[in-house]
C-alpha cells in the first residue's frame, strides 16, 4: 500500500508543478486582417490626357470594427469617351499598400467586371476594349469608357477571384468569389 | 470469488431432442453480459461464441446433463454442469480474473451514476461503421442528428444542441479542441474506441460546465489482463471518394511481469473528392494518421495507465463555400449544379484545415477503507491551422490556434454506507488559447481556469433507487482582444461561479418494465467566440458580432424513460424530455454593415429563454431469433420563449428503420447477415415567422434514403476473417439536409458502397485449453 500512496503523491506532485509552470506569462499575439483592401479607386483620362480620380474607400474593409465610409460621385462629361484603369489599395498600411501589382501578376485568376444603370443612354457609363491576362483572356484591369447623354445613375466594378468563366460580364455569369464590389453614384453633366 | 448461480427456465418439453437451449453469460459484480467468450459444451463436442448479449443459442438438443467451459479473456475460467429437460434458459455467472476486477468495476461504476437516458454504439455498430467519422456513427442513436459541413466535417447534436452544448469524453478526459466552431469537427479517431455511448440529457454534476444537451463517451477497449499477444487488423475502402481507410492493433500481456500490459495502435485515411449526385465535389479531400499507445500496471488493489494518442488530420473544403459576399452566395443556391466544376482528386488545395491533437493521459487508483480513489491527469494540445483562400499563395496558414488544456480530477468512489453508495470528487482545469502574430483576427486569446467539486449519491432500494448530486463550478478568463478602428489591446477578467443539481428516481415495476425521472440543472459559461467575434463568416456570407455582456445560460430539464421487455421479442425505450433553458445564446439579425465587398448582414449574439420538448423512440421486434426489424423515432420541438417563436436551425422529425436477417452457413460462414435501412427526415417547418430575413433559402425539403448491408464471419481454419459490404444511399438520391451549412449549395453525398475486412488475431500459449481447441477443429 505504501508504493500506492507514494505513486499517488508523486503523480499529484508533477501534474500540479506542470499546470502551474504552464501558467507562466508569454506575449500577447497581434492580428493582422488578411490581403485587406479598403480602397478601390478609379482613374479616368480624357482625350487630352487630363485625368480625375475617383475613390470608394471602407476604412477597414470588411466592416471589423466600424470605420468610416468615404464614396466619390463619378462626374463625367456627356456622350465622351475616356480611358479607364482600376487600382485596389490597402489604405491602412504606412505607406499605402497597392494591390494593383498583385492582382496584375495573378491576372488569370482575377477579373474586372462594370455593370452601368441605366445600362445605355442618358447617365450611362459603358464599357469596351478590357485588357486581356497572361492568357490573352479577359481582365479589364484598363478599360475604354463611353457616357450617355446628361443624367445620373450608378456605376458597379466588381473584381472577381477565380472565376470560372472570363468571359462572364456580371459576377453571376462570370462565378468566382467577390472580392470588391464598389458601386459608385454616377453624374452626367 | 465465483458465484454459480442457475435459473432453469424449463417450458414445456416437446419430444426428446428438439429443446432450444439459451445460455446467458453475466460478470458476477455487475452483471454486465460477458462478450467475447466461448463456451464450449463437452458432450456436443462444440465450441460457440457469445453475442453482445452475452447469449449462446443452441437448437435442437436433447434432454440430459451438459458440461459447459466458459473461457474469455479477463474473466475466471469457468465449468458448469446444467440439465436440460425441454427448452431451457441457463443463465452462467463468472467473475473478472483477479487483477482485472478493480479497473472494470470501477469503470462501470462510474458510466452507472447518472441516471439520465444513456444510449450505446455497441461494438459491433462501431465494426460495421468503421472508417467513417465519429459524429456519423452517433446518428444511429435515437434523438442525436449531425451537423455538417460538407460530408467531411460533421459533429453530433444532442436534442437540438451541440459545439459548445455538449462535452466529450475521450478515454476519461474531456475534449478541448475548439468545440465551439460549427465547422470544427471533434478530432477523435473512432478507431481507438471500443465503445461509444451517448448521455442525452444534461450531466453537468459529474462530467462539468457545458453538458446541457449531453455527454458523448468515447472509451477504448481495456487492456488485456492475460499474458501473450493479441491484435486486431481492420481495413475498409469506400467508392464515393476512393478513399482508403485502416488501423492495425498489436497488444501485448507482459508474462514475467503480472498485470502489466501494453498497446500499439495506429489508423490511417485518404480520401480524395466526393460525389453528390451527377457531381465531383472541388477540393474536399481528406487525410488522417493517427497514433496511440497505452502502458498499464494492474493489481488487485492499485494500478496506474499512461495513454498518449496523437491526431492528425488534413481537411479540404469546398472551394465554393468561401463566398465574397451575398450576391456569390445566391448565384451559388441558385446554381442546379456546383459552381465550381471539378474532377475526381487527392489533391487538397485552400481553404484547408489542418489539425493536430495530442492528448496524454495519466491515471493511478487505488482503494482503501474508504473506498476506490482515481486519479486523472490529462494534457491536451490542440493546434489548428486554416488556409484561406488567397489572393497570392504563400505557403502559410491565415490562422494558428494552439489550445492547451490541462486536467486534473481526483475521485473518490466511497465504500457503501448501509444503502448509500456515491463518489465525492474534484476537478480542476487550466486552458490557454492563442493564436500567431500575424493570424487573421478571429478569436482573442486567452487563460481560463476551472475549479469544481462534486458529490453524487445514490440509495438503492429492492427494486428502486434514487440517486441526487451536487457540483459547485468556478470559471476564470482572461483575455486580450484587439478593438476599435486603431485595434487598441483591452484586457479582461471575467469570473463566473455556479451551482449544478441532479435528482433522480429509478425504478423496476414488474420484470421487463422499468421506468425513471430525472431533474437536472447545468450551466455554460459563455465562450470567446460569443463574448468577442467580430468577423466575417465566408461560407453564410454574414458578419458576426460578439457581446461583451452576455450572461451564462442555465438549463433545467426533466426527463422521463421506460423501457419494457415483452417475451424477448419485443424491446421498447421510450424517452420525454422537457428542458428550459435561461439565456439561451443564439445569433439575432442586426443591421446590414458595408464593406469593401458589398452590404452583408449582420447577426449579434442576444439571449433569451429558451424552452426544448422531445421524445425518442426505440423500439425492436423480434420475427423470429434470426430476424429483427428496429425502428428509431425522434421528434423536437424548440420554441423562443420571449419571442413567442420557433427556434431556428433545430433538427426536423426523423424515424429509421431497419430489418436484420442473421444466419450461420456452415462452419466456414457463420454470423452471416443482411440488412435494409431506411431513414426517412421531415422538412423543418417550425422555423421563425421572420425567417427569410435571416437566413435563405427555406430548409430543404424531406427526404428518404435507403442503405443495404451484407458481412459474415468466414472461419479460415480457426481465423476468423470479418468481411462485410455496405451501401449508404443506395438509390443516389438528391436531397439536402437542413443541418448542413453546404445546404446552400450542395446535395448529400451520392452512393458510397464501402468494403471491410476485420481480422482478430491472437498467439497465447495454451495451458489448459488444450483439450477444448483440439475439440474445436
Amino acid at each position: 500500500m505504501n508504493k500506492t500512496r507514494v505513486l499517488t503523491g508523486a503523480l499529484a506532485l508533477i501534474s500540479l508543478t506542470t499546470m502551474f509552470g504552464a501558467c507562466g506569462k508569454k506575449e500577447d499575439p497581434i492580428p493582422v486582417e488578411q490581403e485587406l483592401i479598403t480602397t478601390l479607386r478609379l482613374t479616368v483620362s480624357d482625350s487630352m490626357g487630363i485625368s480625375s480620380v475617383f475613390d470608394y474607400r471602407v476604412e477597414n474593409g470588411f466592416g471589423n470594427g466600424g470605420g468610416t465610409v468615404e464614396i466619390d460621385t463619378l462626374k463625367l462629361q456627356p456622350n465622351q469617351s475616356y480611358t479607364m484603369s482600376v487600382q485596389v489599395l490597402n489604405e491602412q498600411e504606412d505607406p499605402v499598400e497597392d494591390i494593383t501589382q498583385e492582382v496584375i501578376s495573378e491576372s488569370e485568376d482575377h477579373l474586372f467586371l462594370f455593370i452601368s444603370n441605366p445600362a445605355t443612354g442618358t447617365g450611362s457609363v459603358t464599357t469596351s476594349n478590357g485588357s486581356l491576362d497572361s492568357l490573352g483572356r479577359p481582365f479589364n484591369q484598363t478599360v475604354t469608357v463611353a457616357t450617355g447623354g446628361a443624367g445620373s445613375g450608378t456605376f458597379t466594378v466588381y473584381l472577381m477571384h477565380d472565376p470560372t468563366d472570363k468571359t462572364g460580364t456580371t459576377p453571376a455569369t462570370s462565378g468566382g468569389e467577390t472580392d470588391v464590389e464598389a458601386v459608385f453614384p454616377v453624374v452626367i453633366q | 470469488m465465483m458465484l454459480l448461480c442457475l435459473y432453469a427456465g424449463a417450458l414445456k418439453a416437446q419430444d426428446g431432442c428438439r429443446n432450444r437451449l439459451r445460455i446467458a453469460v453475466l460478470e458476477t459484480h455487475n452483471f454486465s453480459p460477458v462478450h467475447p467468450a466461448v463456451l464450449y459444451i463437452e458432450e456436443l463436442g462444440k465450441a460457440l461464441e457469445t453475442d453482445e448479449a452475452g447469449v449462446v443459442s443452441v437448437d435442437s438438443i436433447c434432454n440430459g446433463a451438459y458440461t459447459v467451459h466458459v473461457h474469455g479473456a479477463g474473466y475466471e475460467d469457468h465449468i458448469e454442469k446444467i440439465t436440460v429437460s425441454g427448452n431451457a434458459s441457463v443463465r452462467i455467472r463468472v467473475a473478472y480474473s483477479e487483477h482485472s476486477l478493480q479497473e472494470v468495476v470501477v469503470r462501470e461504476e462510474q458510466h452507472q451514476t447518472v441516471l439520465q437516458t444513456k444510449s450505446n454504439l455497441t461494438t459491433g455498430a462501431l465494426r460495421q461503421n468503421s472508417g467513417r467519422v465519429l459524429a456519423e456513427m452517433l446518428q444511429s442513436i435515437s434523438g442525436v442528428s449531425v451537423l455538417g459541413t460538407g460530408a467531411t466535417i460533421s459533429k453530433p447534436v444532442i436534442h437540438g444542441l451541440h459545439s459548445n452544448r455538449i462535452v466529450m469524453l475521450n478515454n476519461g478526459i474531456r475534449q478541448e479542441d475548439q468545440q465551439w466552431g460549427g465547422e470544427h469537427a471533434p478530432n477523435i479517431d473512432p478507431f481507438l474506441a471500443g465503445s461509444v455511448s451517448v448521455i442525452k440529457g444534461a450531466a453537468s454534476v459529474r462530467y462539468g460546465t457545458d453538458a446541457i444537451a449531453g455527454v458523448v463517451l468515447v472509451e477504448p477497449q481495456p487492456l488485456r489482463n492475460d499474458a501473450g499477444w493479441n491484435g486486431e487488423l481492420n481495413l475498409a475502402a469506400f467508392s464515393n471518394n476512393r478513399m482508403g481507410a485502416g488501423s492495425l492493433m498489436l497488444e501485448h500481456g507482459v508474462r514475467s511481469v503480472p498485470g502489466l500490459s501494453f498497446r500499439l495502435q495506429s489508423s490511417f485515411k485518404k480520401g480524395g473528392n466526393y460525389r453528390v449526385p451527377g457531381y465531383w465535389v472541388a477540393n474536399t479531400g481528406v487525410q488522417e494518421l493517427n497514433y496511440a499507445a497505452a502502458l498499464a500496471y494492474r493489481k488487485l488493489h492499485y494500478g496506474a495507465e499512461v495513454f498518449y494518442s496523437r491526431f492528425n488530420t488534413g481537411l479540404g473544403i469546398y472551394r465554393g463555400s468561401h463566398t465574397g459576399n451575398r450576391q456569390d452566395l445566391e448565384a451559388a443556391v441558385a446554381s442546379p449544379r456546383p459552381l465550381v466544376p471539378a474532377d475526381f482528386s487527392y489533391e487538397i488545395g485552400r481553404p484547408r484545415q489542418e489539425v493536430t491533437h495530442d492528448l496524454l493521459k495519466l491515471k493511478l487508483y487505488a482503494d482503501n477503507r474508504l473506498g476506490v480513489w482515481n486519479l486523472i491527469y490529462g494534457m491536451q494540445r490542440n493546434f489548428r491551422q486554416e488556409y484561406d483562400v488567397l489572393r497570392v499563395e504563400n505557403g502559410k496558414a491565415q490562422l494558428n490556434l494552439t489550445l492547451t488544456t490541462q486536467t486534473l480530477n481526483l475521485n473518490l468512489d466511497h465504500r457503501p454506507i448501509g444503502r448509500l453508495k456515491g463518489q465525492i470528487g474534484l476537478d480542476g482545469m487550466v486552458q490557454d488559447n492563442r493564436f500567431r502574430t500575424g493570424d487573421r483576427v478571429f478569436i482573442p486569446t486567452y487563460q481560463a481556469y476551472n475549479a469544481a467539486v462534486y458529490l453524487i449519491e445514490r440509495y438503492r432500494q429492492d427494486n428502486w433507487l434514487l440517486e441526487g448530486g451536487v457540483r459547485l463550478d468556478l470559471r476564470n478568463y482572461d483575455m486580450t482582444n484587439y478593438e476599435g478602428p486603431n485595434q487598441e489591446k483591452v484586457r479582461y477578467h471575467l469570473q463566473y461561479r455556479n451551482v449544478s443539481g441532479t435528482l433522480g428516481f429509478r425504478q423496476e415495476l414488474k420484470s421487463g418494465w422499468l421506468w425513471s425521472l430525472t431533474l437536472a440543472q447545468a450551466w455554460r459559461a459563455p465562450q470567446a467566440n460569443e463574448l468577442f467575434s467580430a468577423g466575417l463568416h465566408h461560407g453564410a456570407a454574414r458578419v458576426e458580432l460578439g457581446n461583451r455582456g452576455l450572461k451564462p445560460e442555465r438549463s433545467f430539464s426533466l426527463n422521463a424513460a421506460t423501457e419494457y421487455k415483452w417475451h424477448q421479442r419485443l424491446n421498447l425505450e421510450l424517452s420525454v424530455y422537457s428542458q428550459l433553458i435561461d439565456d439561451f445564446i443564439y445569433l439575432e439579425p442586426g443591421e446590414d454593415v458595408l464593406t469593401i465587398r458589398g452590404y452583408f448582414k449582420t447577426f449579434s449574439f442576444r439571449q433569451t429563454r429558451a424552452w426544448l420538448n422531445g421524445a425518442d423512440l426505440d423500439l425492436s421486434w423480434d420475427w423470429t431469433d434470426d430476424l429483427r426489424t428496429t425502428a428509431k423515432a425522434s421528434v423536437l420541438r424548440a420554441r423562443d420563449q420571449r419571442q413567442k417563436d420557433w427556434l431556428i436551425l433545430m433538427p426536423a422529425d426523423r424515424l429509421t428503420i431497419a430489418t436484420r436477417y442473421t444466419t450461420s452457413l456452415g462452419r466456414r460462414w457463420q454470423e452471416c447477415f443482411a440488412e435494409l435501412e431506411g431513414r426517412f427526415v421531415a422538412r423543418q417547418t417550425r422555423i421563425p415567422s421572420d425567417f427569410d430575413s435571416i437566413d435563405f433559402p427555406r430548409p430543404p425539403g424531406s427526404y428518404a434514403v435507403l442503405g443495404a448491408s451484407v458481412g459474415a464471419r468466414i472461419m479460415a481454419g480457426r481465423q476468423p476473417v470479418y468481411l462485410s459490404l455496405a451501401a449508404t444511399n443506395l438509390l443516389n438520391t438528391r436531397y439536402r439536409d437542413y443541418l448542413d451549412v453546404f445546404r446552400y449549395f450542395l446535395d448529400q453525398p451520392g452512393t458510397n458502397i464501402v468494403l471491410r475486412l476485420r481480422v482478430p488475431f491472437e498467439f497465447k500459449t495454451l495451458k489448459n485449453n488444450n483439450q477444448k481447441n483440439d475439440n474445436n477443429e
